[in-house]
């Protein structure tokens, strides 16, 4: 799974070399900005539940009949379940991408086929970019979490809009 | 292939779990000690010419039947391709050091390496032995207590935790082997 150390070995290997002083710089430098990663990690772990069902609210606030305006109201209790769980998925993901410090799990555990997916099932991907945009401006520095930390987290899910998108 | 990190999401994902506190604890420690790791595969990659040398010319030391007509190392071709197998071995065990993980050594190194050693008549209790004397100089030259005048000029930490980390996947090469 991609990430600085592992992009490091792998290119050290195709050239049968040890870790050159340049690999070693690229190393520390992907610690150092570690720390913030795996505080904004362990603040999504604790407090995703809440997350997820802001963006759900949001979402149904903007859709109130669901994903394409077809569904009618009784089902959309059924629906917003589905909808959470959805998002709790990305959330534990973003979660191992900011573990990772690269965005493999997100690319090769959601974002390779989700276009395909989401339009055989005929779920407007405008909802779940609701849903990230809800929780883009929900995050909040410092009472969430560290300006650097937030930063990351951020970018995050402004890839998942982008790959939506 | 794996890192520390990346282990942890694939270790997670498995049961569809966050990573919360308690497994974040040891990526915090490994990023307290990001330092003395790079330090570590340094003093590895700096000194793998020696490192690999000296365990080849230990086991001929222990056993010269070796160099004799017919011994594992007799003719400069296969002597040559010893030298070589040390330091990829080597350098696989750095990559899992840098990577805090051995998927990188399982995968690109010893996978299959004892069938290919089998079919080449390569004698595996020697080369066993040769990645045991590299587990012992690599030890002591990442704990920095190397008997030679060559140490060194680092802050004295205690990296005890590092030379057993490098040791188990000494450890790996071996058993993978033998």
């Amino acid at each position: 799974m991609k990430s600085v150390i592992t992009t490091v070995v792998g290119a050290a290997d195709s050239a049968s070399r040890f870790p050159s002083a340049s690999d070693m710089e690229s190393v520390q430098g992907s610690i150092q900005r570690a720390a913030a990663r795996l505080e904004a990690a362990e603040k999504l772990s604790a407090n995703y539940d809440g997350i997820a069902q802001r963006a759900v609210d949001a979402v149904y606030a903007q859709y109130p009949n669901g994903a394409t305006g077809r569904q009618p109201r009784q089902c959309a209790t059924e629906g917003k379940e589905k909808c959470k769980r959805d998002f709790v998925h990305y959330l534990r993901l973003i979660n191992y991408c900011l573990v990772t410090g690269g965005t493999g799990p997100l690319d090769e555990l959601a974002i390779n086929g989700q276009k395909e997916v989401y339009k055989a099932l005929s779920i407007d991907a405008g909802t779940y970019v609701a849903g990230f945009s809800n929780m883009r401006n929900d995050g909040c520095s410092p009472r969430d979490m560290s300006g650097q930390a937030l930063t990351a987290y951020n970018n995050l899910l402004d890839y998942v809009i982008n790959s939506l998108g | 292939m794996l890192d520390a990190f990346s282990r942890k999401a694939v270790s997670a994902d498995s049961s569809g779990a966050f990573i919360g506190g308690g497994e974040l604890a040891s990526l915090k420690s490994f990023i307290a000690d990001g330092n003395k790791r790079l330090d570590a595969v340094n003093a590895i990659s700096s000194n793998a010419a020696c490192i690999v040398s000296d365990a080849v010319a230990g086991i001929c030391c222990e056993n010269t039947g070796l160099t004799a007509p017919n011994g594992g190392v007799y003719t400069n071709r296969k002597m040559a391709a010893c030298l070589r197998d040390g330091e990829i071995v080597l350098r696989y065990v750095s990559y899992a050091l840098l990577a805090g993980d051995a998927s990188v050594l399982q995968d690109r190194c010893l996978n299959g390496l004892r069938e290919t050693y089998a079919a080449l008549g390569v004698p595996t209790g020697s080369a066993a032995r040769a990645v045991a004397i590299m587990k012992a100089a690599s030890a002591a030259l990442i704990t920095n207590t190397n008997s030679q005048p060559k140490k060194a000029a680092v802050t004295q930490g205690d990296c005890a935790s590092l030379a057993g980390e490098a040791g188990s996947y000494f450890d790996a090469v071996i058993s993978a082997i033998s």
